[in-house]
């Protein structure tokens, strides 16, 4: 019998199956997409489970979702200390050190993030109303986050932070000084995150462009240039106002939310 | 509905009976309208990437928690909105700002001090920010509304923008201190459709119910939960004291209700997101209100 493709991550799955077996999407629903192709990211069902290396991954609530994680042996996830919300007493936690300490302070980055090793469970949420987007990194990707945006990653991934460059870009990207990148190996890893209202995403074509509310950014792959662009309008005889987006350079997928602080007008 | 036409229940507009949402505003055609005993209907949320159409172009409504308002300008059109609900837009839209008169005015009373003008071709999406319900009000030509302040999320280019005082208010004295209060704001959005029929995107906290008023039919809302009217609608403020003396029935606690009174004959959309307004302190001075004392 034929295996259904997931059309948010084009993971293979078991015909019997009604939700992804890689990143928790309905199978039983068509992908939502806008009429100039963004894509919603998938609602997640209440209490859909889904699988990464040898452990499990369950969505609970739909106000402010809960991801609840079953470790098994040899596998971990990393995370901010702030977003755990319960964990088994004998989940052992360690810390990573980002390095870059007083660039991270400065850019309002956590120092540390913690691990927390399996078996065992442990429950994480952003506090905060939104949806949980699943995204499974396949071998050798990179993909840029906005900070504090990540909610969890899988051991496979590699974490680092990048600093956005260009002084206009950092006082009016909207994005903070620093984003964060998370690179796989030679497996695939699982990258969970928190957006703020709806998420959709766009795969921009080479040097396909598309303009964005700087807040409104949530990720992009690395292969995506950003770069924050004044827009200067005149308002009468003496007076203009300026307004900054970020625009976006593919090839590569974007993702935005769209519940955001506005940013990038004066 | 006819066997070829289609009434919407809520913008009034006539369709073919083609479709599930209603091209007009969007709102669903297979569901049977949900009224309340008392003549309210609840507004049925617009569904995931259901499409409007107005003009040329078209407007697709995406999300359910804080829905995006995406557009596909013709050539020939173009929308206005406050420039901080701007989602993203392709480079080929052209942007501009609208001029507006009365800023002094509108920074005193909180308002945007910039709109911002879209034109086609090409996509932009507006979000409001805020979780809610996006509203589509359809306005025929000549037709006119008037919204409370802060919901107004977008229209198209044809639709003419004024604004007003509202002409609602009271003040309280507490003490030596005497306080002005603007339950419905200080001023009021009012969108008239030109030269043909317009559209007006609206967002709203909660969720939302609309009924008609007859003429001289009077209802009570909580003023901060109203989200337009038709302009033939008259309002008004209510003072109702309770029977009774109560400790807070004191000058300084006096116990009241404060109501908004809008009067037929037309069309009225309230929101179940609301906040009484906030009062200490006995009421000295109003606009045209009426009062009952149980």
């Amino acid at each position: 019998m034929d295996r259904i493709e997931c059309q948010w991550c084009k993971a293979q799955n078991e015909p019997e199956r009604t939700s992804c077996s890689t990143c928790g999407a309905p199978l039983d629903k068509k992908n939502l997409v806008s009429d100039s192709g963004w894509t919603e990211a998938p609602r997640l069902r209440d209490m859909t489970e889904f699988r990464f290396s040898n452990s499990t991954c369950q969505i609970e609530g739909e106000i402010v979702p809960v991801a609840e994680l079953a470790l098994a042996q040899g596998d971990s996830v990393f995370f901010e200390h702030h977003v755990m919300l319960w964990k088994e007493p004998g989940v052992p936690l360690s810390a990573m050190n980002t390095g870059g300490g007083a660039r991270r302070m400065i850019g309002g980055m956590p120092h540390i993030l913690s691990i927390a090793h399996g078996p065992g469970r442990i429950a994480l949420s952003k506090d905060a109303t939104g949806e949980v987007v699943v995204l499974p990194i396949h071998p050798s990707h990179e993909i840029d986050v906005r900070e504090h945006a990540f909610l969890a990653g899988t051991h496979s991934l590699n974490y680092s932070f990048v600093r956005i460059k260009g002084l206009v870009n950092v006082l009016h990207g909207g994005s903070g000084m620093y984003m964060d990148r998370f690179v796989t190996g030679g497996e695939q890893g699982l990258l969970l995150l928190h957006g703020y209202g709806n998420v959709f995403q766009k795969t921009l074509q080479q040097g396909e462009k598309i303009l964005v509310e700087p807040g409104g950014f949530l990720y992009k792959d690395s292969s995506v240039q950003m770069n924050t662009v004044q827009q200067s309008f005149k308002t009468g005889m003496m007076g203009h106002h300026n307004m900054y987006l970020a625009e976006m350079v593919g090839p590569g997928r974007v993702g935005v939310q769209s519940m955001y602080v506005h940013h990038g007008s004066e | 509905m006819s066997a070829t036409t289609y009434t919407c229940p809520y913008c009034r507009i006539v369709s073919d009976a083609t479709g599930t949402t209603c091209p007009h505003c969007g709102a669903p055609t297979d569901v049977r309208a949900r009224v309340t005993k008392s003549g309210w209907a609840e507004q049925p949320p617009i569904r995931d990437m259901a499409r409007i159409q107005f003009n040329r172009s078209t407007c697709q409504i995406s999300g359910k928690y804080v829905p995006v308002a995406e557009m596909r300008l013709d050539q020939e059109d173009s929308v206005y909105f406050s420039h901080h609900v701007l989602l993203h837009s392709e480079p080929s839209v052209r942007l501009d700002m609208m001029k507006m008169a009365g800023g002094w005015n509108r920074m005193l009373a909180g308002m945007p001090l910039l709109m911002m003008t879209a034109a086609g071709p090409g996509h932009i999406a507006i979000s409001a920010d805020h979780p809610g319900e996006t509203l589509a009000v359809p306005l025929p030509a000549n037709h006119a509304v008037d919204v409370v302040e802060h919901r107004f999320l977008v229209a198209t280019g044809n639709v003419g923008y004024h604004w007003e005082n509202s002409g609602i208010w009271f003040a309280t004295r507490n003490g030596d201190d005497q306080e002005y209060h603007y339950p419905l704001g200080q001023t009021m959005d009012r969108f008239s459709a030109q030269g043909g029929p317009g559209l007006l995107l609206l967002h709203a906290p909660g969720n939302t119910f609309i009924r008609d008023l007859r003429q001289g039919e009077q209802i009570l809302v909580q003023p901060s939960g109203l989200i337009w009217k038709d302009r033939s609608v008259r309002m008004h403020l209510h003072f109702e004291y309770p029977r009774g003396n109560y400790w807070f029935s004191s000058a300084r606690w006096q116990a009241k209700s404060v109501w908004l009174v809008l009067q037929g004959p037309g069309r009225v959309a309230i929101q179940s997101v609301f906040e009484p307004p906030e009062m200490a302190g006995g009421i000295v001075n109003s606009s045209g209100a009426t009062t009952q004392y149980w």
